[in-house]
């Protein structure tokens, strides 16, 4: 017998009561691994998030059930009752009321809920002309030049461009930034383009909240929050815009098969004109907030509104 | 006092769901040492283990038990497979050890075959089936196939017990329950090291002691551990499945960068796994091999191998290598056994011609190296041939690493041909700006993997000093560095071309 067996047998045969391990020691070791998790649980039920300086303390990432996380976080939404209805500005398209005293979240208490202004859809025959803000990440500055030719073409203005390259839900979501260019630019109808940097993630409960203040942000003012152009299945951020944003308000631009440009993500200059006229069809017909979008005689022609660029990984905003 | 969120703390004790999430198995939610779930119902599991850390009898079954409910809730109804195979290695363990001559070979080749063809059959089955159609231009169709979740590994360990009692090395267990709890011992389940059974079987009755400073240096590993997974790996790998997407839309760089950072990505996962059941299992009281030691530092292919993945590379020296003959049947058939066995060590990577190709070049290249060292032998490694050669040795891997984590051999021939013909200083200006968070991790990483063993050494023994009751607070320090890096998302292309 060799000694490896001789050393197996003796233990198995005659087993050492290990009578020094310190059993409190043990609890204490289960305690240091539970303990922590538990108030980790507890923070993440929390409604308010700690920080640090501008280090906001995250949360525990919240269950994988995508669908029951999505519809216990979202509110209930604020509907236009039969008084709002009746109290509603006729042709108020341009007439929004857009000043600090009227807007809550001008008064930078957008965090505070607010009923859903009064608002009259306008119809298809409207040809109200908008003052048109666009903003969103890099897909936004590929769609602003189709987009220019539908304003030229239908008599809107497009009065800016913000184009936060690399920006996400959060950046949008948290900073300030689209209320003040709201406040100064004060347009009428808002185009929101953005996702395209965030498809793969899965903290979709933080990014939900965020989606949900983006969103709140936007009330009072027509908008059209246009999803990213997929180059591969979501993890599920589509469906988080989708249930933030209001009904009729958001195009799922996932359904599209847009040619792409080199990078195999962006679309291509086509890709760009063809998202477009999706867009104009959707706006004519099924959206929300419907505007005039008759498709444009001439494509390309140039671009003269000011554009404002911001480069997420140098500035947040939050 | 706002009481809703009051009300949601409490919640998910009174919802059905919960419990049955908490019991049940699921194929979105399977259960791993980096799940937090996994780590709570740990937590709660090690209270009671020390009401019964000191009766033996009653300490195995409480093992076995939790080690099966874990690997149901890994891997579900392939709990019976594994139980079986876990009855039948008993039965022909003992079959084997009884039997001689002929007959004991016959047992072996039997028990042997019998362990093998489940992973044969899960893993390979569908492999086998295309390969077929290709050549002889048959329609067989696909296996709807599941692969079982540590088949790989509780396969292997079957193996060398079935062989190590063939050989006289160890006699086999008298009682199922003590294979059944080498075999099914939780932290080495699913994802290694590969536990041999003379190492593990003598700790069964004659655990470590757990004092404070294995309690210390348990926590530390898994700390440690999920860091390494959790916080670079996956960090890592969220660059990697970028580039590997499309890789020829992305510069020479930028694929450079992609495999500088899978190389770390694989190796701060594979051996934060590690530590992580180093840990789970010397907070149990036992010991399991050191899987990795510094591989990238190496300075050369056969040291690499000696550092990487020590657990299976071991393996497969002692139950491949060795029994083909190893260097005793002269040289070319050296060189042969070796090709062999790393083509084997391919294979068992995964069912697919890239992990072959993946072994060959490592198997060449441990072959090339053999012959150089006969060729120029050298004693001395001083520090001017050393750290080219550690830096070319790195990049040898990092080059294979490629076929390895490539969707296709075509993704990964443009990944190289981008790396080699279209690599541009000012791509590299380029990924900084856009990327620095990544580059800065890459940085990270690299250091950590080139840091000197013994510094690490030291620092591990300056945190050892820290109070034992302190050590809750850095358990809460690193979750919450997990929590506040695992959500964000790398950016998926280049901004700046607009």
């Amino acid at each position: 017998m060799t000694s490896a067996e001789k050393q197996v047998e003796g233990a198995m045969n005659h087993p050492t009561p290990n009578t020094s391990s310190s059993p409190w020691l043990i609890v204490w070791a289960g305690l240091s691994i539970f303990l922590p998790l538990l108030l980790l649980y507890i923070y993440s039920c929390s409604p308010q998030t700690l920080q640090i300086g501008n280090l906001e303390i995250k949360q525990i990432l919240g269950n994988q059930d995508i669908d029951a996380m999505l519809a216990a976080l979202d509110e209930p939404e604020a509907t236009p009752t039969a008084t709002a209805n009746a109290q509603a500005v006729p042709n108020s398209t341009n007439s929004l009321p857009l000043n600090d005293s009227s807007i809550p979240f001008l008064n930078n208490q957008y965090n505070k809920p607010f009923a859903l202004p009064a608002y009259e859809l306008p119809v298809f025959a409207d040809t109200t002309k908008h003052r048109i803000l666009l903003i969103g990440d890099s897909e936004s500055g590929g769609l602003r030049y189709p987009l220019n030719d539908y304003c030229l073409a239908n008599g809107h203005k497009l009065i800016l461009s913000l184009e936060w390259y690399s920006a996400t839900t959060f950046n949008f979501g948290r900073a300030d930034t689209i209320q003040k260019i709201i406040a100064k630019y004060k347009p009428t109808y808002i185009f929101l383009v953005f996702g395209l940097n965030e498809l793969y993630a899965r903290d979709l409960k933080a990014r939900k909240i965020a989606a949900n203040q983006l969103a709140k942000k936007l009330r009072g003012i027509p908008y059209a929050w246009i999803g990213p152009a997929n180059w591969d299945e979501d993890n599920g951020i589509n469906k988080v815009f989708q249930t933030s944003a209001d009904s009729a308000t958001y195009f799922l631009t996932k359904k599209l098969t847009l040619t792409r440009a080199g990078d195999g993500r962006h679309p291509d200059v086509k890709g760009y004109r063809v998202w477009m006229d999706s867009i104009a069809g959707w706006l004519q017909t099924s959206a929300r907030y419907k505007m005039a979008m008759k498709p444009p005689r001439k494509r390309g022609r140039p671009f003269r509104a000011p554009i404002i660029t911001i480069n997420a990984a140098k500035y947040r905003g939050y | 006092m706002d009481t809703n969120w009051i009300n949601q703390l409490f919640a998910p004790l009174h919802d059905p769901k919960t419990w049955a999430s908490a019991f049940g198995y699921s194929t979105k939610e399977p259960w791993f040492f980096t799940e937090f779930s996994f780590l709570a119902v740990f937590g709660i599991f090690l209270i009671f283990y020390a009401a019964l850390v000191q009766k033996n009898t009653w300490r195995k079954i409480y093992l076995i038990t939790f080690s099966l409910f874990f690997y149901y809730k890994s891997s579900g109804p392939f709990l019976g497979l594994f139980a079986l195979m876990i009855v039948s290695d008993y039965l022909f363990a003992l079959a084997i050890e009884k039997a001689a001559g002929v007959r004991k070979k016959a047992l072996l080749w039997l028990s042997l075959s019998y362990s093998l063809s489940f992973l044969l059959y899960f893993k390979y089955a569908n492999f086998f089936i295309h390969n077929c159609n290709e050549l002889f231009g048959t329609e067989f169709t696909d296996h709807d196939l599941f692969l079982p979740i540590g088949i790989s590994f509780y396969t292997f360990q079957s193996i060398s017990y079935l062989m190590d009692v063939y050989r006289s090395e160890i006699p086999a267990t008298r009682n199922v329950s003590d294979y059944a709890f080498y075999m099914t011992f939780f932290p080495h389940l699913v994802a290694g090291p590969i536990v041999r059974a003379k190492d593990f079987l003598p700790q069964i009755f004659t655990p470590q002691i757990i004092n404070a400073a294995l309690y210390k240096e348990s926590l530390f590993r898994i700390l440690i551990g999920l860091l390494k997974k959790l916080f670079i790996a996956d960090y890592l790998g969220k660059y990697v499945d970028i580039v590997h997407e499309l890789p020829a839309n992305f510069s020479g760089a930028e694929n450079l960068l992609g495999m500088y950072a899978y190389s770390f990505q694989i190796y701060f996962d594979f051996s934060g796994y590690s530590d992580i059941a180093i840990g789970i299992a010397l907070m149990l009281g036992y010991r399991l091999k050191e899987n990795f030691d510094n591989p990238y530092a190496s300075s050369n292919i056969t040291v690499f191998w000696r550092k990487w993945h020590i657990s299976l590379s071991s393996w497969l020296r002692d139950y491949i290598y060795i029994p083909l003959g190893g260097n005793r049947k002269g040289e070319f058939n050296t060189y042969l056994f070796l090709l062999i066995t790393m083509l084997v060590g391919g294979f068992w990577h995964g069912a697919d011609w890239r992990f072959v190709f993946w072994g060959l070049a490592h198997g060449l290249a441990l072959a090339f190296h053999k012959a150089w060292m006969q060729l120029f032998p050298s004693k001395s490694n001083p520090w001017y041939t050393r750290i080219p050669a550690t830096i070319l040795t790195f990049h040898f891997v990092g080059f294979c690493w490629i076929f390895f984590r490539a969707t296709s051999f075509g993704s990964a021939f443009a990944s190289i041909e981008q790396i080699a013909f279209h690599t541009q200083w000012k791509d590299f200006a380029g990924f900084w700006t856009s990327r620095q968070e990544m580059g800065i991790m890459i940085m990270i990483a690299a250091f950590i993997a080139f840091f000197p063993p013994n510094l690490k050494e030291r620092a591990f023994q300056k945190i050892q000093v820290l109070p034992t009751f302190t050590w809750i607070l850095w358990v809460l320090i690193a979750l919450q560095i997990i929590i506040q890096f695992k959500d964000d998302v790398v950016q998926p292309f280049i901004y700046f071309q607009f």
